[in-house]
């Protein structure tokens, strides 16, 4: 026998009085836990969903100036032209891609089936800035088709689902404005909850010449830019403001002449906000998780006056203090882990069991936000510390306590 | 060996003091076995229990084995009592929910000594005390007498040299009471010194000599 298994066989015989606040432990772990996995799903869903729109992404749209510019009046209207794209990319190093974006709504038909959906004419890099990605089987533009001005579409599924049914649309013509196209690709699936002219399940991308000869507007309605990092948004922001200003002749200030939706900074303040709910969530299961460790305290505080003539004996016959510390330190540890053990393997497959739920994807994928929580390192180094400070907190005063009896008051107590 | 000088433990509480002991001055040999007696309140216990180094002295010099006792701390006294003296109480003090081979094997657990000797040396107390088939069972299933023999195995552990019994008999029938006192004996034999607590002129007729005490202080 050592002294820890002395500990332990002592322990066992008292160890129904835990079973109470074992339950305060692992109902407080599973709280802890799973509030941190909805906190840290929310997190990533929202970027998960952010992602659905682009990563990375700015978008710049023409406008009204609001101030007069070198004897210029205001309430001029600047329109963006498609040779804007190379201008602002030959002038801008911090631009990685660029595209142009004209879009309008549009009779589309095929199948004997006739709907009308928002068009676009955009180039192969608009793809991978706003995050289109083909379904097994299809692609979508590249720069080929871009530069051929081939008659090919790239649709959403839901424009695939009312056109073609169940069946691959990928190959099959399409009639946009009377003009034949073929379908090269179909979105796949995704979460998105930012966009402009409805979801991208909705829309129909066309190679950008060809799209002209449908709508011959010259202006175009958006240019798409990534940075090479997220950090040079606000400078690209502002370069692309003033070589556009220098162009059209307005004040680079002017915030109707342009306007700008800069992703990255919104991506920011909606992850800030996400990380406020996390830590939101986290500390209310901190408090559960605290609720049980004040219990853990009680109990063995009980358990020092309990054991006051056991504790004045032992100290009769030679313990030392560290001893009778080590005893009660070792019984709260023992406590703790029993209740945050089950505690720990109940929230894992509750969050497991969760994450089997289907998402609808018709919803924008809503329920995403309830329906992944998740686990990561984050939240088991938080948890860890979180349950290490309670541990030792809970356990050090009693020992204490505890340790200092006096040996023959001790012996005296009954 | 157990050097006492002038000893003097007052006890307050509140604005009351209680003097216990008053001035008492002690000499015991090493190998001698001492009875401490006196009415109740006379200081028999107090004076025990500084021997003992579980209580000390208000003023005074206690020197065991040529250490000054007064400068130790709390876990080098709680040294002294693991190796150099052995209790016996009057009601056992045996831990209630360990066996009587645990309770034996303990104090060498807090002496840090290895399985091996521990296994070895709870076996030969055991057989020494005739209870080795009584190992397994916790205080409660046993008479008073194995009680009170299990204790002395467990004072033994260490093999100190110093055993201090208070009231070793007191709790006993008058045959179970002989038993522990030829075991005492025995034990004084071997070499060890005993100094032991009564009320029982016929307990205390085991010893060598009698320190009694009367208010605080030795009168004979």
């Amino acid at each position: 026998m050592t002294l820890p298994r002395f500990f332990w066989s002592e322990y066992r015989k008292r160890r129904k009085r835990a079973a109470l606040i074992t339950f305060a432990l692992f109902w407080g772990t599973l709280s802890i836990l799973l509030l941190m996995a909805f906190g840290q799903g929310m997190t990533t869903q929202f970027q998960v969903s952010f992602s659905g729109l682009g990563q990375t992404l700015i978008m710049v749209y023409g406008g009204q100036t609001s101030l007069p510019f070198e004897g210029l009046p205001k309430g001029r209207p600047i329109s963006l032209y498609p040779e804007d794209v190379d201008y602002l990319k030959d002038r801008v190093p911090e631009i990685l891609r660029i595209a142009p974006e004209s879009y309008n709504f549009l009779q589309v038909s095929a199948n004997g089936k006739e709907i009308n959906r928002t068009v676009h004419g955009t180039t192969a890099e608009f793809g991978l800035m706003r995050t289109q990605v083909p379904r097994m089987g299809g692609r979508f533009l590249n720069a080929a088709d871009v530069a051929q001005g081939r008659k090919v579409a790239f649709i959403g599924w839901k424009v695939a689902a009312d056109l073609f049914g169940s069946a691959d649309p990928v190959g099959k013509p399409i009639v946009i404005n009377r003009i034949p196209f073929t379908v090269i690709g179909v979105l796949q699936k995704k979460i998105q909850d930012s966009m402009y002219n409805g979801p991208d399940a909705e829309q129909v991308y066309l190679p950008f010449h060809a799209y002209q000869q449908i709508d011959n507007r010259r202006r175009i309605n958006q240019i798409h830019i990534q940075p090479r990092e997220a950090s040079q948004s606000k400078i690209v922001e502002a370069r692309v403001r003033t070589l556009l200003g220098r162009k059209y002749r307005f004040v680079p200030d002017d915030r109707y002449a342009t306007s700008f939706w800069n992703t990255i900074e919104d991506a920011k303040q909606g992850q800030a906000i996400f990380k406020g709910i996390e830590i939101f969530l986290g500390l209310i299961g901190a408090l559960t998780l605290l609720i049980g460790a004040v219990g853990v305290t009680n109990l063995m505080y009980a358990v020092a006056k309990e054991r006051t003539k056991e504790i004045g004996v032992k100290l009769a016959i030679g313990a030392r203090r560290r001893v009778i510390i080590q005893q009660f330190f070792l019984e709260t540890v023992f406590v703790f882990a029993k209740g945050t053990f089950w505690g720990f393997i109940t929230a894992f497959n509750v969050v497991h069991i969760i994450r089997l739920a289907p998402i609808n994807y018709d919803s924008f994928g809503i329920e995403a936000y309830l329906l992944r929580p998740e686990f990561s390192l984050q939240i088991f180094v938080a948890y860890t510390a979180i349950l290490g400070v309670l541990c030792f907190l809970s356990g050090i005063f009693p020992a204490l306590r505890a340790s200092r009896a006096n040996p023959i008051e001790s012996l005296r107590y009954e | 060996m157990i050097e006492l000088q002038d000893i003097t433990k007052v006890y307050r509480t509140g604005s009351q003091s209680l003097e216990a002991l008053r001035g008492i001055s002690v000499k015991i040999g090493k190998g001698e076995f001492i009875s401490i007696m006196g009415p109740s309140g006379s200081g028999k216990s107090t004076l025990m229990n500084i021997i003992g180094c579980l209580d000390t002295p208000t003023a005074g010099e206690y020197v065991l084995d040529s250490d000054k006792v007064a400068g130790l701390t709390f876990d080098q006294l709680a040294a002294v009592r693991n190796r150099k003296i052995g209790f016996v109480f009057q009601n056992f003090n045996l831990l209630p929910y360990a066996t009587a081979w645990e309770n034996i094997e303990l104090p060498m657990l807090f002496d840090g000594k290895n399985g091996r000797r521990r296994r070895e040396r709870v076996t030969e107390l055991l057989n020494a005390v005739g209870l080795y088939e009584w190992r397994g069972h916790r205080p409660s299933e046993l008479s008073g007498g194995q009680q009170q023999r299990i204790a002395l195995a467990r004072a033994l552990a260490n093999d100190p040299p110093i055993l201090l019994a208070d009231e070793p008999t007191g709790n006993l029938d008058s045959k179970s009471g002989e038993e522990i006192m030829a075991i005492l004996t025995d034990l004084w034999r071997e070499g060890r010194t005993i100094v032991m607590v009564t009320h029982n002129d016929h307990i205390a007729a085991h010893s060598e000599r009698t320190i009694r005490l009367f208010d605080g202080q030795v009168v004979a």
